[in-house]
């Protein structure tokens, strides 16, 4: 797949980082970062939250850095925009990764978007690698193929 | 053959279907209303996290519903169904996951 630069996001609303505060593409310079925009409410989104959570958990101290972009599927009267309810689905899934709302979906836009989940691997030069989208599992072939993504782009100098 | 194109009228005027690629929406009329109920199309499963909402002129918002879930309460395994008292004018906003692709998408249709 050709690579392109990463746009940098803008959004302002964070959790999951020193004290919420916002996380910049450029501060992950040098680091491999994985995208993922999902919604709590997508059944489809959530099932695939155990394998970033493993990921997380097995290369964040390699050098990688899931972010979760959060982007609500319905207007705000769905309860996801309320960054109350992001939260405790960030307890309830074990999630420690940083995750922003994206209510406008601006970052949505940005990276062209048009599915949940939605997953964008980005390489330690800030050059976007990989997207592809759907739920899968811990285990199945999809995981092992992200993971094998994510440690080929590790093994690269930044 | 007249009987049979009253009989064609009549549930003309009593169904009709609003269609998007991945559901129709179907119309009756009801005491105190119409109801409305969605009918996914082949392979395409409602999302029942988030319930189907007509958004209407007035800023309500009603929500489908139905009781017929998937074990694991995400997706309707029947059509959800709204009645709406008076117009059915706004906004219908569902999320619908084609079953095939694990993936999920908002699907907009504007009632009349």
């Amino acid at each position: 797949m050709p690579s392109r630069p990463a746009p940098a996001w803008k959004n302002t609303s964070w959790l999951n980082t020193d004290g919420g505060r916002p996380l910049a593409l450029a501060d992950l310079r040098g680091r491999v970062v994985l995208l993922n925009f999902w919604t709590f409410t997508c059944w489809n989104c959530t099932g695939a939250l155990p394998s970033l959570v493993a990921y997380d958990s097995l290369y964040r101290a390699a050098g990688l850095t899931v972010v979760g972009i959060h982007t609500p599927e319905f207007p705000p009267f769905g309860g996801e925009h309320d960054r109350q309810n992001v939260a405790a689905a960030l307890a309830k899934h074990g999630i420690r990764y940083p995750n922003t709302q994206d209510n406008d979906r601006a970052t949505w836009d940005l990276y062209g978007i048009r599915y949940w989940p939605s997953y964008v691997l980005i390489d330690r030069k800030g050059q976007i690698r990989w997207e592809g989208y759907g739920e899968f599992h811990v285990g199945d072939r999809w995981h092992a193929q992200w993971e094998g993504r994510i440690q080929a782009l590790l093994a690269e100098a930044a | 053959m007249r009987t049979l194109l009253v009989s064609l009228v009549l549930l003309l005027g009593a169904c009709a279907a609003e269609v998007s690629p991945y559901f129709s929406v179907v119309r009756e009329p009801v005491p105190g209303g119409t109801r409305l109920r969605l009918e996914p199309a082949p392979g395409v499963r409602i999302n029942a996290q988030q319930k189907p909402a007509l958004e209407r002129p007035d800023s309500t918002v009603l929500r489908f519903d139905s009781p017929a879930l998937t074990a694991d309460s995400a997706y309707f395994t029947e059509p959800p169904e709204l009645v709406v008292p008076g117009s059915t004018r706004g906004r219908l906003v569902a999320s619908i996951c084609p079953a095939g692709e694990f993936v999920c998408k908002a699907e907009i249709l504007t009632l009349r």
